[in-house]
């Protein structure tokens, strides 16, 4: 059902990014999604990058409709549904969360005391999150060199010993997803990943976002690196708009 | 599971539940699975000449009882479509290929590519509610549903099912010039819209769509109904079923086999499985040998 909710405030996070914050009496929890719809324009799916009392939307500017949700002000009305999906293993102890572009976004509500970061993104500018780690547990890495280390989101897992977290999430572009996960296989166990793809109807009966015959949008978007593994689209091929089987 | 065995439409199936056009379709990798997990066959998305992207979301509603949805048809045009289809058929069960197109010529077309890629039967969508030029446009108009039917039973060798429409005033008229193909598929989406009260607009890109799911049994029930009852027809039964009991209902009804969509989303994929096993103990517990003793028993 279409529910709706109202404007609070708007934070500018990068100068493609930015957050909306509302209110919304519904339980969500972190590594869920939900369908935004802006009338006039299309419905994206969203994670939710704060799942208390207050909820959060982090936008990346990419298209029209999101273009139309950065003119939004407090105050005005956001239309969706959800929230959708399976939501990420919760676990005690320390926690690596590595997410590259606005991947960020769905794993900030798993930020506490206990996490360190791995965030990618071309440059410094578009590092999402960073800075809501505690002092010191943040690993930047951007394409350019203008924070952290230099080069591509796999560079930042040298020197850590990955048995001493509990649990690492992983969320990106596929192709980014894929890069961790082949470094990552066989190595451990406790990871999981937060899988993109596009979505037309949210509920599982499109197809449209089917990985291996799972349905991101309602088995997923969380996945266990076991069951990653032996998915044989995963980082291979999809299905554009149309159907069609393209390659990455 | 062998006495839930039914001939329908001119195939045989292990299990009579198959998976309805558009629901998890487009990917073979889907279809696989489904199969695998208890459907007894499985309908592919509709597939036309060109590829198309659909519209743009929102393509669908939920309305509390069932699902609104104009898709728009999007599929990858028919060249591209033979690998789903051998991924699909890796389950070892059959594939049923949908096509939609505005002519005989064009459906021809669609019917022995489709032959060629291996499908057990073909299903015309006669029936798609919301797309211009095609669909019920098409299906509504029995002289163009007989010319259609009639140069595919002429030319391929594979059954041939018509899915007919319930936007109808006349569904005997549809369905009698129908009445060569292999089986009529009774029914498609109902047309319907939803209008959000804030934005002051209908939700649907499209406007208007079709309702599918729970809401709709009745409707589909009547048509499987008259039809069997009017014109004695081969008839696969779709719309609204979810349980064991829905899908009771149709074949008592008159059908032969049915389909399942929209429960995909309500029930999940083991809705196939948990039917199948429903239509067991029932059959154990009232000593029926074969579901067909009870196609059309209710029919007075
Ligand atoms: C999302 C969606 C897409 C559909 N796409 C098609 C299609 O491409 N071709 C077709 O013949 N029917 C299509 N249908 C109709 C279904 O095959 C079926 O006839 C209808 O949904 C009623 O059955 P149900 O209540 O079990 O879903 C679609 C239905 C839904 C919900
Ligand atoms: S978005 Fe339609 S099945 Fe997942």
């Amino acid at each position: 059902m279409m529910q709706h909710v109202k404007i609070l405030r708007k934070e500018i996070e990068t100068p493609t990014v930015f957050s909306l914050y509302f209110h919304w009496d519904v339980k969500v929890e972190p590594g869920q999604f939900v369908m935004v719809w802006v009338p006039g324009y299309s419905e994206v799916p969203m994670s939710l990058s704060s799942t208390g009392k207050e909820k959060c939307l982090t936008v990346k500017m990419y298209g029209d409709t999101t273009k139309a949700l950065n003119s939004l002000k407090e105050g005005d009305i956001i239309q969706l549904r959800g929230p959708y999906g399976k939501p990420f293993t919760r676990v005690k102890g320390k926690t690596l969360l590595v997410g590259g572009g606005s991947g960020m976004a769905s794993m900030r509500p798993l930020i506490n005391e206990e996490s360190t970061g791995i965030v990618a993104a071309r440059g410094q500018d578009e590092l999402l999150f960073a800075d809501d780690f505690s002092k010191g547990n943040a690993i930047c890495v951007t394409e350019d060199g203008s924070r952290g280390i230099k080069g591509i989101i796999t560079a930042g897992f040298e020197n850590l010993d990955l048995k001493s977290f509990s649990m690492i999430y992983i969320c990106g572009p596929e192709r980014m997803l894929y890069a961790v996960f082949k470094m990552l296989h066989g190595k451990t166990e406790n990871v999981e990943f937060s899988l993109e793809r596009s979505m037309k109807c949210g509920i599982g009966l499109c197809d449209s976002c089917s990985v291996d015959g799972f349905q991101i949008c309602k088995e997923g978007p969380t996945f266990s690196i076991s069951e990653v593994e032996k998915m044989g689209e995963f980082g291979k091929t999809r299905l554009d708009r149309s159907g069609k089987r393209v390659f990455f | 599971m062998s006495h839930l065995n039914v001939k329908a439409g001119g195939i045989s199936l292990k299990e009579p539940g198959i998976l309805a056009s558009g629901i998890l379709d487009e990917n073979g990798y889907s279809m696989k699975r489904i199969l695998l997990e208890g459907a007894g066959a499985a309908v592919t998305k509709s597939i036309g000449i060109d590829g198309r992207d659909g519209y743009n979301p929102p393509v669908v509603v939920e309305t509390g009882s069932g699902i609104l949805n104009a898709m728009g048809l999007p599929n990858p045009g028919i060249d591209n479509f033979s690998e789903e289809i051998t991924l699909a058929m890796k389950a070892g069960k059959p594939v049923i290929g949908s096509i939609f197109a505005s002519n005989a010529n064009d459906f021809l077309k669609l019917a022995e590519k489709m032959s060629d890629y291996g499908v057990a039967a073909v299903e015309l969508n006669l029936s798609c509610p919301h797309v211009k030029g095609f669909g019920t446009e098409v299906g509504s108009d029995p002289a163009l549903v007989k010319e259609i039917v009639s140069t595919l039973k002429g030319s391929i060798s594979i059954p041939v099912w018509a899915k007919l429409s319930p936007n109808v005033t006349d569904i005997l008229s549809i369905a009698n010039a129908a009445s060569d193909s292999d089986a009529v598929v009774l029914i498609n989406t109902v047309r319907g819209m939803a209008i959000d009260i804030y934005a002051r607009s209908p939700i649907l890109t499209n406007r208007y769509g079709g309702l599918s799911g729970s809401s709709i049994k009745p409707v589909g029930l009547r048509l499987v109904y008259e039809v069997r009852k009017e014109l004695g027809l081969e008839i696969i039964g779709v719309g609204g079923i979810s349980t064991w009991q829905d899908a009771l209902e149709y074949i008592m009804a008159g059908s032969s086999a049915f389909q399942v969509g929209t429960a995909l989303w309500s029930n999940g994929r083991k809705v196939f499985s948990e039917i199948n096993q429903g239509l067991e103990s029932y059959m154990k517990e009232f000593g029926v040998g074969n579901l067909m003793e009870l196609r059309g028993v209710a029919i007075r």
